[in-house]
């Protein structure tokens, strides 16, 4: 479906983000301005989930949701024709990815469901995304990934539970999950570090993460055991030291269900947004300390991404696009029945 | 620019999504408190819960004592008492297992009574290795309560009664692995007891599922209730598909893999998968939500039920023997549409039923997202 709408200019380089989205029943990913207005729709085979960018040459993959059987690289300016990458019959996207600096490599988590194991796929961007080969995650159903500061240092975050596409998407070792983040120096395939969650702590997933200023990483996390039981969802990791983890008010972390879908950054760094679809509503935390800041209500909200100093850019399953702050809510698009349901990641570039 | 190939395009509003299918689970915001007693989680304890883990109770202590009575006078006929009485266990659980939230979430009594999916056979090595090295802490229910959920449960005591070795149960050359058998069932009916009091009237849980208000924990409206039942209904079905069908079915007939399916060993695979729709059947029954939706929802329970129903004949109408039928075309035939009966029925339950309930579907907060 072509279109003579006149698109908004993207030449004022303002931000741009990326999504994936149901729309009529279709599955699409759209890049959008910090409006909220539709700049690039791109049709996918399947549901998608998360992007890696390549800011340089204005080039993102989106991934498919896991089982992901797909991904697809595209110019964000829609200049040339989108490139279908598959991964190994043996193998499934978990729907998270990164570029290292220069968008030479792409990095992707994936499933070696053969052998019940996590592994980074390794696509070579310069050779039409050709998979030149794999390392270890480190554990077993790795979901997001992110490059560190140092452009050589994947940080992994391994969720634990163990999935096999035979066997639909049930969990296969709640009893034996070890989530934990595995730092991975991609240039030579070695894990030079990992932390795991206490024991106590092992069905708690970890599963999104951000870099805030100081380079800590942020993590976000889903509780696979009793649903009575409300351990802490949020956390960040220095490394050299344990994992932290933070509570938050009571009513937060209940209203949060065991369930944070998405974790962001602000534009500075010096906030953190988690969101809980299950709760209906962002989080905010201070980076610096732990302390939780506050909540914003956004129903089905999950997708958020930077947008300026304290503020982000999120949407939500019911089509809404609102730049959130620790104290303020600033809908762009009301949530409405007949727009696009936004999918959990927003992603942004530049 | 966008546009300048045909797959990029601009993407005007359209209609509301349809066909979320998998992709949905529930929110709710509602908290409408339910009067004391007359809602659908009232009903369903009264009426479905209580009784199906009584069922349960007596039948894990029949099946303990048919197993005592094998250990102190074994004869195949003994031997076949407490098989009977095992087949009735799974029976009954197959029924109960859709109430997999509440007590039977609390205290990881879901696997220890039925540890599935086990696609790397931790049950098959860890029975093998207790029976081989007859462990004489696995002979008390205590005791085995506090191992390895594989050991605990239902494929455990399906190992003792019926794989390699059992043989000998009738003849008492194998009295340790009789005590084992017997300490199983009796942990079995310990977590059935244990159901059963999580389930009585008064308890926390039970006040908040019957009568939910704002003070009352986990649920503290009937739209919280509601969306519990909602998710079981699917949950299990989507179980029995994922987890005890397609992995034996495979890709296609050459893949078909029988004894990846749950307790082939006692051919009760398909009992167990009946059993399970059945407890979907008489939970949906017993919510009544036939006359709780509006008028012009009302057939969904009823289509929902014709759906679990026609998936029941065609598994109840398999004739071949659970570890040869994924792999023989009529049976595998019955078990593919059975299959397809239930993705729809769950379908069905999370799209149709959950708005009829006027349940917030959500987009994102789907497990493993």
């Amino acid at each position: 479906m072509s279109s003579g709408n006149s698109l908004p200019s993207t030449e004022d380089d303002g931000p741009l983000f990326l999504g994936a989205r149901l729309n009529s029943g279709s599955h699409e990913v759209a890049v959008i301005d910090e409006h909220g207005r539709d700049l690039l729709v791109l049709p996918v085979p399947a549901r998608g989930h998360s992007f890696a960018i390549d800011s340089a040459r204005r080039r993102a993959v989106a991934f498919g949701r896991a089982p992901g059987r797909f991904a697809v690289a595209f110019d964000i300016d829609g200049g040339s024709a989108p490139h279908a990458i598959a991964p190994p019959a043996d193998r499934h996207f978990f729907g998270h990815g990164a570029f290292t600096p220069g968008g030479r490599l792409l990095l992707a988590t994936e499933n070696d469901f053969g052998a019940g194991q996590g592994v980074v796929g390794i696509y070579d961007a310069g050779k039409g995304f050709a998979r030149i080969g794999e390392i270890a995650s480190g554990g077993i159903g790795p979901h997001e990934a992110v490059l560190l500061g140092d452009g050589k240092t994947l940080c992994v975050a391994n969720g634990g539970i163990l999935t096999h596409p035979d066997y639909g998407g049930q969990k296969l070792n709640l009893d034996t999950m070890q989530p934990g983040l595995a730092y991975i120096d991609v240039e030579t395939g070695d894990l030079t570090d990992q932390v795991f969650l206490a024991p106590e702590l092992s069905r708690l997933s970890i599963r999104h993460l951000a870099i805030d200023a100081l380079g800590t990483i942020w993590f976000g996390c889903q509780y696979q055991g009793e649903p009575a039981q409300r351990p802490p969802l949020v956390g960040r990791h220095r490394r050299g030291r344990e994992p932290e983890l933070f509570a938050g008010p009571d009513e937060t972390l209940k209203a949060m269900n065991n369930y944070v879908g998405s974790v962001a950054v602000d534009a500075s760094g010096e906030i953190v947004a988690t969101s809980s679809p299950r709760g209906g509503l962002v989080a905010f935390w201070d980076a610096a300390t732990g302390r939780h800041l506050g909540n914003r209500e956004l129903a089905d909200g999950c997708g958020v991404a930077p947008l300026e100093r304290h503020h982000v850019l999120a949407t939500s399953g019911r089509g809404a696009v609102t730049d959130l702050s620790p104290g303020a809510t600033g809908l762009l698009l009301p949530p409405a029945p007949g727009r696009p349901a936004w999918d959990n990641h927003l992603r942004r570039m530049g | 620019m966008p546009g300048s190939h045909p797959a990029l395009h601009s993407a005007p509003v359209r209609q509301a999504p349809k066909g979320m299918a998998a992709a949905i689970s529930i929110l709710v915001f509602a908290s409408t408190a339910q009067a004391a007693g007359d809602g659908s989680g009232a009903r369903i304890t009264d009426k479905f819960a209580q009784p199906a883990f009584a069922e349960l109770q007596r039948a894990a202590a029949a099946t303990e004592q048919e197993i005592g009575a094998l250990c102190t006078a074994p004869s195949a006929e003994a031997l076949a008492k407490a098989q009977g009485a095992f087949a009735e266990l799974v029976s009954a659980w197959g029924k109960a297992s859709v109430l997999r939230f509440g007590p039977l979430a609390d205290e990881h009594r879901m696997e220890r009574i039925y540890f599935w999916p086990d696609p790397r056979g931790i049950a098959l090595r860890q029975v093998q290795a207790t029976i081989a090295g007859e462990d004489e802490s696995a002979t008390s229910s205590e005791n085995l309560a506090q191992k390895s959920a594989a050991l605990q449960g239902l494929p455990a005591l399906e190992f003792a009664l019926y794989g390699s070795g059992a043989d000998d149960l009738a003849g008492g050359a194998a009295a340790y692995r009789c005590r084992f058998a017997e300490a199983i069932a009796g942990n079995i009916a310990s977590i059935a007891n244990e159901l059963l009091a999580g389930w009585a009237d008064g308890t926390d849980f039970t006040d908040a599922f019957t009568a939910p208000a704002a003070d009352t924990e986990p649920y503290r409206s009937a739209g919280e209730v509601d969306a519990e039942i909602v998710r079981a209904l699917s949950t299990q079905l989507r179980f029995v598909h994922e987890a005890q069908l397609l992995p034996a079915l495979g890709a296609d007939i050459g893949k078909a893999r029988g004894k990846r399916a749950p307790l082939w060993r006692s051919e009760l695979t398909f009992v167990l998968a009946t059993a399970q729709l059945d407890g979907v059947r008489d939970l949906l029954n017993a919510a009544g939500y036939e006359s709780a939706v509006a008028e012009e929802t009302s057939w969904v329970p009823g289509a929902i039920l014709f759906e679990i129903g026609t998936a029941r004949v065609a598994l109840d109408g398999i004739e071949t023997v659970p570890s040869d039928a994924f792999a023989d075309e009529t049976a595998r035939d019955k078990i593919a549409f059975a299959g397809f009966t239930i993705e729809s029925a769950a379908a069905n339950i999370t799209e149709k039923l959950a708005a009829a309930l006027g349940l917030i579907v959500g987009f994102n907060a789907l497990d493993g997202d």
